[in-house]
């Protein structure tokens, strides 16, 4: 490269750096960048705690291995390195839109800063700099047990952490390709959330692996054990017990192998930017079918008992659901939780610890019904949230603001319903039948928790909005004030239904609760039609502030 | 107030704390015009037509659509009126079968008529040959095609269109075009806000012009061109040669105070 060259991208890259900071400086003008700040500094306090623990138990591992003479051991611990190195940033990103590094490229920044740029990029995350003191943890461990294998170690160990770079970039690029589209999005998302839940069984399963040993797992094990010899944190283990063994030539065979996975997923990055760098597009609308024009007649949905509008936005309401992955897997998580109560590791409690609600048969029907409530919070406190911009059209058309939080509350307590149905039948095949004292008073008890939550959720949603993506999983929380407050409606809720049954106990008759239950209900539905009569007022009243909050970019 | 005009406005003003986004206009669009809304960025257009649709209240002032007070009665002029405002207003997780059927129901329409009027209005705007695809997947200009569906589903009497022509293709833009001027030939009202003057000079017959929030030309193009030709040209301006006409920039220019650089700035420019 001539002189002029590399002082034009040096250039490029201080200008990278200056805009990166320059960024960070302005997002500090608003209070919410500067709360951001202040939660960001606390967040990384707890990453150093744990990075400076991770690294000192590392190292006192890492110490007491070779000093006991088994240096090859060093892989329990480069493992969990790498597994966290490479997992933990996927989760972190929480499967939103990313920045496109990409945006660069429209200047003229040549393949190699455009390399080093990514790389750079992969550099400043959390995970390489917890991965970088873990494994610098395992060196100091090392070279206090053995001093001479100091300078080896870390030159295996920098192959390593080279390795981890590299093999991050590699995985996030793909990964960045994946989530550029709507549906891979939505399908990652899943995949991670399963992955997530099955960590949950997990202990069910080797409890029954443990009670009936099987000849073919443990095979499959002995086989795994070999195999994870020729991958990276395998090779870098063993290059150091080489090394302490005096086979030089041996771990020096290692190091060239771990240094040769380096080099063949920094080939496989290099494909993937290099892709990117020639103008690759990841946008929606690549590669869309166009079909014969379909002009067939379709009604819509009516709903007996309720008007047109009711009508029209509860179909809009299912069919975006039902179009949500996401979604719909928040909604079967009381199934879930019923099967992880029934199988799980706390099992072991039921014994002899005191009664948990999922366990008992009595409480289970209760506590699932309720649950699946909960699940629905993030819907009813936010009910214009996945609306975005459409919010607009509301405004724009000439229906009253009753009949379209009716119909989003119509939508939500039919889905609760029919995710009674399915706890109801779950439960009976898991637990057995509830006694029919028991599902009177969940039911009541559910109509009036319900209507507490409509009633608040509907002010919330117009107060308190916060725009959400149906296709993603991440951040899509409502606002901290909703949170907040949500969370003391199910403080009073729960401490009401409670005081309902302590009541009845006194009277020693357990339907004296469900009557208690019932008018409370009575009484939450009046204060529900109230807040639909003001709903109007309300929105006219917040009208600016939920339009600019939901249509914002 | 005007009482024969579609949408008479009477000293519409808008403020965002200190700042006076729209300052006392007057507006009267009658009957049947395509009415061109202009002004330079940030000059308060979209707020005005914000407004005009009640998706915007206003500090103050006063607005009549159809002889009808929009603040006394909201849901009586929305129910008359469409709109494509600035973010389009969709919903991205229906298909755009979907959304213009739920708009029809919306605006009022009954379920066979809805259903109808949604496979006409596809197939016109050429949508109907991707009916599984969500709305949030197509492209800007399609979004655009199926918020100007969306507007008119219901045969409204006054269309507020905001940059429709915006990321639309000249295929598509022709065919808007069209469906624009059967609605005027049949005597609804348009009004449009565009930053592309040939387009308004070519649809509009009348005009209005927002500066820094206040209405400093209205009527037709004529009235307007006369307007400026009655003013003397600024020192070393050529504004007209004899039996020119003043194109709708020319009049835009001189009536906001644009002023054209001269070509010793940016030398270095190719």
């Amino acid at each position: 490269m001539t002189k002029a060259g590399f002082t034009v991208r040096a250039s490029q890259l201080r200008a990278i750096a200056w805009v990166r900071w320059r960024l960070f400086v302005n997002s500090l003008r608003s209070t919410r960048g500067k709360l951001n700040l202040v939660s960001r500094l606390i967040v990384s306090l707890g990453f150093a705690i744990i990075g400076l623990g991770g690294a000192v138990g590392m190292g006192t591992a890492a110490f007491f291995f070779v000093s006991e003479g088994k240096p090859g051991l060093l892989v329990a611990l480069l493992w969990p390195i790498l597994f966290f190195w490479q997992v933990f940033p996927i989760m972190a990103t929480a499967f939103t839109n990313n920045p496109d590094s990409s945006d660069l490229l429209r200047f003229p920044l040549n393949y190699g800063s455009y390399f080093l740029v990514r790389l750079a990029y992969g550099a400043a995350d959390p995970a390489t700099a917890l991965g970088t003191l873990w494994s610098f943890g395992i060196l100091l461990g090392v070279g206090l047990a053995r001093p001479k294998l100091l300078p080896w170690t870390w030159l295996v160990l920098l192959a390593f952490a080279a390795f981890n770079l590299v093999f991050m970039q590699m995985i996030f690029a793909w990964v960045e390709r994946w989530l550029a589209r709507r549906r891979t999005r939505e399908i990652m998302g899943i995949l991670f959330l399963l992955l997530l839940l099955s960590v949950q069984l997990i202990a069910p399963l080797s409890g029954y692996f443990t009670k009936r040993p099987r000849p073919e797992v443990r095979r499959f094990a002995e086989l795994l054990i070999q195999g994870q010899k020729v991958l990276p944190p395998g090779l870098a283990a063993r290059a150091i017990a080489q090394a302490a063994a005096s086979q030089l030539r041996a771990a020096f065979n290692s190091l060239g192998l771990l240094c040769a996975f380096v080099l063949a997923i920094g080939y496989c990055l290099h494909v993937r930017l290099l892709e990117q760098y020639r103008g690759e597009s990841l946008g929606e609308t690549s590669a869309t079918r166009v079909l014969p024009a379909d002009r067939r007649l379709r009604l819509g949905w009516n709903l007996p008992g309720f008007a047109f509008p009711v009508a029209a936005v509860f179909e809009k309401e299912i069919r975006s659901l039902l179009r949500s992955g996401p979604m719909l897997l928040t909604l079967i998580m009381p199934i879930f939780m019923l099967i992880i109560f029934r199988f799980g590791p706390v099992n072991s409690v039921r014994q002899s610890g005191p009664a948990i609600p999922g366990h008992s048969p009595g409480l289970a029907f209760p506590a699932a019904a309720g649950f699946a409530l909960l699940t629905l919070t993030n819907l009813v406190y936010n009910n214009f949230g996945g609306d975005g911009s459409g919010i607009q059209f509301f405004y724009a058309c000439p229906v009253r603001f009753r009949d379209i939080v009716l119909g989003k509350n119509v939508t939500h307590a039919s889905i609760l319903a029919i995710e009674t149905a399915v706890v109801w039948v779950a439960v009976v095949s898991l637990f057995g039948k509830p006694t029919i004292n028991m599902i009177v008073a969940t039911l009541t008890g559910l109509l009036f928790a319900a209507t507490v939550n409509f009633s608040v959720g509907n002010v919330l949603s117009i107060y308190s909005p916060k725009k959400f993506d149906y296709s993603t999983f991440g951040r899509q929380r409502a606002s901290q004030t909703t949170v907040l407050i949500s969370m003391g409606v199910q403080l009073l809720v729960v401490g009401t239904a409670v005081s309902a049954f302590w009541i009845a106990r006194r009277y020693g008759n357990s339907w004296v609760a469900n009557l208690i239950l019932l008018l409370l209900a009575v009484i939450a539905l009046y204060a529900y039609r109230a807040v639909l009569r003001h709903i109007d007022r309300v929105a006219r009243e917040h009208q600016e502030m939920l339009v600019a909050e939901l249509c914002r970019a | 107030m005007d009482t024969a005009s579609t949408i008479c406005t009477q000293s519409l003003t808008r403020r965002f704390g200190e700042f006076v986004a729209v300052d006392g206009i007057d507006l009267r669009v009658s009957r049947g015009q395509f009415f061109g809304f202009l002004g330079p960025n940030g000059a308060g257009k979209s707020t005005t037509i914000k407004m005009l649709t009640g998706l915007l209240a206003p500090s103050s002032g006063r607005i009549e659509i159809l002889g009808l007070d929009l603040a006394a009665h909201p849901v009586e002029v929305k129910q008359q009126i469409g709109v494509v405002p600035e973010g389009m207003a969709l919903f991205g997780r229906l298909t755009g079968y979907e959304f213009l059927n739920f708009a029809g129901r919306m605006y009022g329409l009954d379920r066979e008529t809805a259903a109808r009027r949604t496979v006409e209005l596809l197939d016109f705007m050429q949508l109907a040959d991707q009916p599984k695809k969500l709305v949030t997947d197509y492209s800007h200009g399609m979004q655009k095609k199926l918020a100007m569906a969306a507007a008119v589903i219901h045969g409204p009497k006054v269309l507020f269109l905001d940059e429709p022509f915006e990321g639309v293709d000249a295929i598509a833009a022709g065919t808007l075009k069209a469906m624009l001027q059967g609605m005027i030939a049949r005597g609804a009202t348009i009004f449009l806000t565009s930053h592309v003057l040939e387009i308004v000079e070519r649809l509009c017959s009348h005009v209005a012009i927002i500066h820094q929030g206040r209405l400093v030309a209205q009527g037709s193009l004529e009235e307007l061109r006369a307007g400026v030709e009655a003013q003397t040209p600024v020192h070393g301006e050529r504004l007209v040669l004899s039996g020119e006409r003043l194109t709708l920039e020319q009049i835009f220019l001189r009536t906001v105070g644009g002023m054209r650089r001269t070509d010793q700035e940016l030398s270095w420019l190719g």
